[in-house]
């Protein structure tokens, strides 16, 4: 039967191509030098400084990662150049970090590199952006005496955690979705070197292709929740209601977030309802002694509503006087909005945006003991 | 065998062959497709799933005034002898360009994603080989095919599931927010990643249960559409205007979102695992063009030969010297001769109204 | 001998010349010499007295009543009888030819199952003699309908075999469809069932098994109430059941003894456990020489660390190792028990730990490749677990090709193969794609036995 001859065929066929196969050439895997870390320093407007981090296995080494920089202005070209250094076949399956420094996030074109390592297919979505201060490549190439290895450090560091929950974890999908959406603009968490540690030390806002400012992490939490998301903690607040100086720290909040526009855009008005709920879970004040009862307990909600609400808005209203939109709240237009929407739509809009934010706070124990 | 002695396909086989052939490498690049609508095309598969049952309508009516005579009898019969054979000639290289579109446009993804710095000679020639093999037990295998493809490839829905939880809801709105030149394009350019339940006109004389055909094909066919619907919606919440616009292979990128702790790159193994789609509907295409091919030639007796002639020329088209716009081209016009073919039914109604009624005179 | 007709004793001598072991004896009764003849192999002396030398000297009503007239004309047939174990007794002076059957040749006892053993149930197991089966299976169902088909197949060794089914039940267009290809056989020697089951399968190229075969006469018995066909031959151990599907080479008869949530458990550990056994170390090759990122990061660093050392290139190093584990196997299974031991020690410990520190081999391969191997020892029947490590070749081989996509390439064609294999005409993959929606409560997941009432589809069975 001809079913039979085929198969019989098909499976010679497959055994013979196994042999060939060598002509290929696949560079076997302890021959491929993996990309962890990729560092953007800005030069010029057309030169860059790529450094890129390449862990190493051997144990004879003494380094166990390595560091190769390179003046370049295209990044292939400077991936060519790399591999002239490099033992080894410098691949991008693996690339987890990309930093640039302030200045190329402020004059340099971040979006082009990123969208160059959106294209290629190697790539995955796990690749973490960065803004560093100052030098890129200091940071790959410092010494951290207590940590493993550079690439897990920065990797760890910049990963989701619930104490960084303002961090805004902007992977390359996450870039590329805010730079290119007319109603978002992007935000990456913004990374200093102190000695031999890092530190995220805030936020940095992008208006356009360019970054913008440097905002504080309580005010990059803001952004977070208003955002949608649902996990936000700790959340330190100063009060100040009455009751002298206070300080308040909740913890294992769940938040959730509602926003009404009122479809005008010639006179765009945004509710903002905000509900928080959480342990309070440090306190320091005049108040400290009789926090036991349901009553006082809310008061201090209605306190900490007031104080949110106060800072939301001052610091939407700072945003909306210098016309960017990380939170995305020209979205709630935009749905509303027949025909295309653009970037320019979004500056006027949050221009003469005028936010009313609602804050409920209820503080659910705190803590276990009395 | 091919030659079954009469009728093969009972009610899933029918449901399936529908649905199955219909998702090829159509549904990968949708969103792409239908991107000139912006966040209003998720809505565009249940359209495109109107035109379908309306075009299966006729397709199936006709069918089953010609019970036991496929499209290439019924073209003769209608036509006349010389222009039905011409036309029929037409076809079949409609479905060995259209099949090699599928194949070629498959593998340079294949190449693209999974097996760089390759050459993709030799997976074309395993994966025809394989075509071959499943091709030549006839309709039937191909339907059986059909059914296990579908349950082994559902479950790379659960893999958009973390597109769905980062995507964002509110892109849906505002409904219907396009002009008509915009949604003539996304027409044009996206209906035919539904093209394929079209070969009800091939396989019809095969079923069994003639009377349901219409039904159990329009079952297969909302499946289909569902998932398009599916991969449309996810493909809107999770994209920018301009990503969907620019991401060739939206549902790779969607799978691209997600991981396990194990294995880090679901899209890999998704577009691996699409193998099973291609083939369950090039071997559809395939087989009626070997179909066309026994017609053309009035082969009684059952050679396989054709099948290898044909595997020939599709890998001669895959990897022939031309350029690669040419190719492209060659594609595109494969692709809009498909919609011909589904409209032809009822230009073969009107046919045949008119001759029944000079009969009947 | 001289009274024997002349033409009869000639005809026989010629045919039984030269066989030692005819035994002809001439004894004196009341109806005069009788001359007795028959195989003093197949018949043991006890026998031979109660049956045939006592009654002739005082009964010989008895021997009349037992025997049978044979006729003495027809030579071949009466040889035939010889050699199956019958004694002929020739009366000179009323000319008359009698048989008596008299086979009793040694037999084993009935033993406990040594390759399907299982811990609740049932633990007689088949022997080589088809009475002693063919009763194992009457005790067991106690009816009349339940038929059993004597033939005999094998163009010169003459072997018995005997097809069983319920009448009731059994679809007898099966039926004849397995009677058809017995009778077309035709083949020298049968040495087991095996060989028999080889040549009236449906695609004798593929490398599945497609019949179930077993030793151990409850299975037997549940299938035969199924309406399956089963198939038994003198001299072998095993009984075949046909039709069959593809997952029922996963199902042990324990499983219907154990409480359903376990039996469902093991099922589907053995079920998926035949698809992981043929992907792992495929996958193995495919991650690391063409799609590294698949890998969490952590566990690559480790990989690159333990390749380092290694030679060869991944493919290389898969087949290597898949051999060695091959030799093992074989190498264990041909020796004698006591030395059998050794090979454990020599295979996992001097090669397994000594290999990797040569850097012959990833230590993770060895991980993967003594899984992938425990993994094919699952399924039940014998022949499925050769054909899983097989298959698995043909994996490893797609895999060094073209990675994922050649793993993928290669389980399509092993889909599409399933799919057009038969199994007695029935398709094989039932009820993967099942022909009753009831078979899928016996399935990957065998549900409270309650459920499990109608036969299955693939058995065709009557409906009453």
């Amino acid at each position: 039967m001809k079913n039979k001859r085929l198969c019989i065929i098909s499976f010679l066929i497959v055994v013979l191509l196994a042999g060939c196969s060598k002509k290929e050439l696949k560079v076997p895997l302890e021959d491929v030098g993996m990309v962890d870390s990729m560092a953007f320093d800005y030069i010029d407007e057309d030169q860059m400084r790529l450094t890129v981090a390449i862990p190493q296995y051997s144990p004879q080494a003494e380094k166990d990662t390595q560091i190769f920089s390179i003046t370049t202005d295209l990044v292939s070209s400077g991936i060519v150049e790399i591999e002239k250094q490099s033992d080894k076949k410098v691949v991008f399956n693996q690339l987890r970090v990309v930093l640039v420094n302030e200045d190329f996030a402020r004059k340099g074109n971040v979006r082009k590199i990123v969208q160059h390592l959106y294209r290629n297919a190697e790539v995955g979505n796990k690749v973490l952006i960065a803004v560093v201060k100052d030098n890129a490549e200091a940071i790959l190439k410092g010494d951290y005496p207590d940590k493993p290895s550079i690439t897990f450090y920065l990797n760890n560091l910049l990963e989701p955690s619930i104490n960084t929950a303002f961090n805004p974890n902007t992977n390359i999908h996450d870039f590329m979705y805010s730079i290119t959406n007319p109603v978002v603009d992007t935000v990456l968490p913004y990374v200093e070197k102190r000695g031999e540690k890092l530190e995220i030390k805030g936020v940095a806002i992008f208006k356009g292709n360019h970054m913008h400012e440097l905002i504080k992490p309580e005010e990059a939490l803001v952004i977070q929740a208003l955002s949608g998301q649902k996990n936000l903690a700790p959340l330190h607040l100063d009060l100040n209601a009455g009751h002298g100086e206070e300080k308040v720290m909740i913890d294992l909040i769940e938040s959730s977030v509602k926003k009404e526009s009122n479809k005008n855009m010639e006179s765009p008005k945004l509710t903002i309802f905000l509900k928080i709920k959480g342990t309070l879970s440090e306190y320091k004040g005049e108040r400290e002694s009789h926090l036991f009862t349901v009553e006082s307990i809310s008061d201090l909600e209605k306190d900490v509503n007031k104080q949110l609400e106060q800072d939301i808005s001052e610091f939407l209203a700072r945003l909306n006087k210098t016309e960017v939109d990380p939170a995305g709240l020209s979205e709630e237009f935009r749905m509303y909005h027949h025909g295309k929407w653009t970037s320019k739509k979004t500056r006027e809009l949050i221009r003469k945006l005028d936010v009313n934010v609602h804050v409920e706070t209820s503080i659910i124990s705190t803590g276990t003991l009395k | 065998m091919n030659k079954t002695k009469g009728k093969v396909l009972n009610r899933y086989h029918v449901i399936f062959l529908a649905q199955s052939i219909m998702i090829g490498t159509g549904i990968l690049s949708l969103p792409q497709k239908l991107s000139p609508m912006g966040y209003t095309q998720s809505f565009m598969p249940l359209l495109f799933g109107v035109i379908a049952s309306l075009t299966l309508f006729a397709m199936v009516w006709l069918c089953s005034k010609f019970p036991n005579d496929d499209l290439f009898r019924m073209n003769e019969i209608l036509l006349g002898k010389w222009l039905g054979k011409f036309i029929n000639l037409l076809v079949i290289i409609q479905f060995i360009v259209f099949s090699a579109g599928i194949i070629s446009n498959y593998m340079h993804l294949i190449q693209s994603t999974a097996l760089q710095e390759q050459t993709i000679t030799m997976p074309v020639l395993c994966f025809l080989l394989l075509l071959i093999y499943i091709v030549s037990g006839g309709i039937k295998s191909i339907a059986r095919f059909c059914v296990m493809t579908f349950f082994i490839t559902i479950g790379l829905v659960y893999f958009t599931r973390w597109a769905i939880e980062k995507g964002d809801p509110s892109h849906f709105l505002p409904l219907f927010n396009f002009t008509p030149k915009e949604f003539y394009e996304a027409l044009k350019q996206g209906y035919f990643s539904i093209l394929g339940y079209e070969l009800i006109l091939f396989y019809f004389p095969y079923i069994i249960d003639q009377k349901k055909a219409f039904r159990h094909s329009l079952i297969g066919i909302w499946i289909s559409i569902a998932l398009c619907f599916i991969t449309t919606a996810i493909s809107v919440m999770y994209y920018s205007e301009w990503q969907l616009k620019n991401v060739e292979f939206s549902v790779l990128n969607l799978f691209k979102a997600g991981e396990f702790t194990f294995i880090e790159r679901i899209d890999i193994i998704g577009i691996t695992l699409w193998v099973f789609l291609i083939l369950s509907s090039v071997t559809a295409y395939v087989w009626c063009a070997k179909r066309g091919v026994d017609t053309l030639l009035k082969k009684k007796k059952q050679q396989s030969y054709q099948l290898y002639i044909i595997a020939c020329i599709i890998f001669i088209i895959i990897k022939m010297p031309f350029s690669r716009e040419f190719q492209e081209k060659l594609f595109m016009a494969s692709n809009y001769v498909g919609y011909v073919l589904v409209i032809w039914p009822v230009f073969l109604i009107l046919i045949y109204v008119i001759r029944k009624k000079q009969v009947q005179i | 001998m001289n009274e024997i007709p002349e033409q009869i004793v000639a005809k026989l001598k010629q045919e039984i010349n030269e066989v030692d072991d005819v035994k002809l004896k001439m004894i004196d009764t009341e109806e005069g010499d009788v001359t007795v003849i028959y195989f003093s192999s197949l018949i043991e002396k006890m026998t031979l007295q109660t049956m045939v030398t006592i009654p002739l000297a005082n009964n010989l009503k008895q021997i009349h009543q037992m025997a049978q007239y044979v006729d003495p004309k027809d030579v071949q047939g009466v040889v035939k009888k010889l050699n199956a174990g019958q004694t002929l007794l020739f009366f000179h002076e009323t000319n008359a030819l009698l048989s008596i059957d008299t086979y009793s040749a040694p037999t084993r006892a009935i033993t406990d199952t040594e390759t399907e053993s299982t811990v609740i149930g049932p633990q007689d197991a088949f022997t080589e003699s088809l009475e002693t089966n063919i009763s194992l299976v009457r005790r067991r169902i106690q009816s009349s309908m339940l038929k059993n088909e004597n033939r005999i197949v094998g163009s010169e060794a003459n072997i018995k075999i005997s097809i069983m089914y319920m009448d009731n039940i059994v679809s007898h267009e099966n039926l004849d469809d397995l009677r058809n290809r017995i009778d077309q056989v035709d083949y020298p020697l049968f040495t087991d069932i095996s060989v028999l089951k080889q040549l009236i399968e449906d695609n004798p190229l593929s490398p599945f098994p497609q019949y179930y075969m077993t030793v151990r006469p409850d299975s037997i018995c549940r299938y035969l109430l199924d309406g399956r066909i089963v198939v038994f031959m003198d001299n072998s151990q095993l009984a075949i059941v046909c039709p069959t599907s593809f997952f029922e080479m996963f199902v042990s008869i324990e499983d219907y003894y154990n409480r359903w949530t376990t039996a469902s458990l093991l099922r589907m550990l053995r079920f998926f456990g035949f698809f992981l056994t043929i992907m792992i170390t495929p996958m193995y090759i495919s991650a690391l020489t063409f799609h590294p990122e698949i890998l969490p990061y952590e566990l690559l660093l480790n990989l690159q660390e333990s390749r380092s050392k290694v030679p060869f290139p991944p493919l290389i190093e898969v087949l290597f190792i898949e051999l060695i584990i091959e030799v093992l196997r074989e190498a264990g299974s041909r020796m004698p028990a006591k030395v059998g031991q050794t090979i454990g020690i020599v295979g996992g410990i001097v090669i397994g730990t000594a290999a990797v520190e040569a850097g012959l081999l990833s230590n993770i391969l060895i991980v993967l490749v003594a899984t992938s191997a425990l993994l094919s020892f699952l399924p039940p029947i014998f022949l499925m677990s050769n054909t899983s490590r097989f298959i698995r070749y043909i994996f490893i081989l797609s895999a060094g090709l073209f990675g994922l996509f050649g793993q993928m390439l290669a389980f399509a064609w092993l889909i599409h193969h399933l799919l057009s294999l038969k199994s007695l005409g029935t398709h094989y993959m039932t009820p993967a794609i099942p022909r009753k929606p009831s078979d899928l409560l016996d399935s990957v997941m065998r549900f409270p036995t309650k459920y499990i009432r109608s036969k299955t589809g693939i058995s065709k069975a009557q409906k009453k």
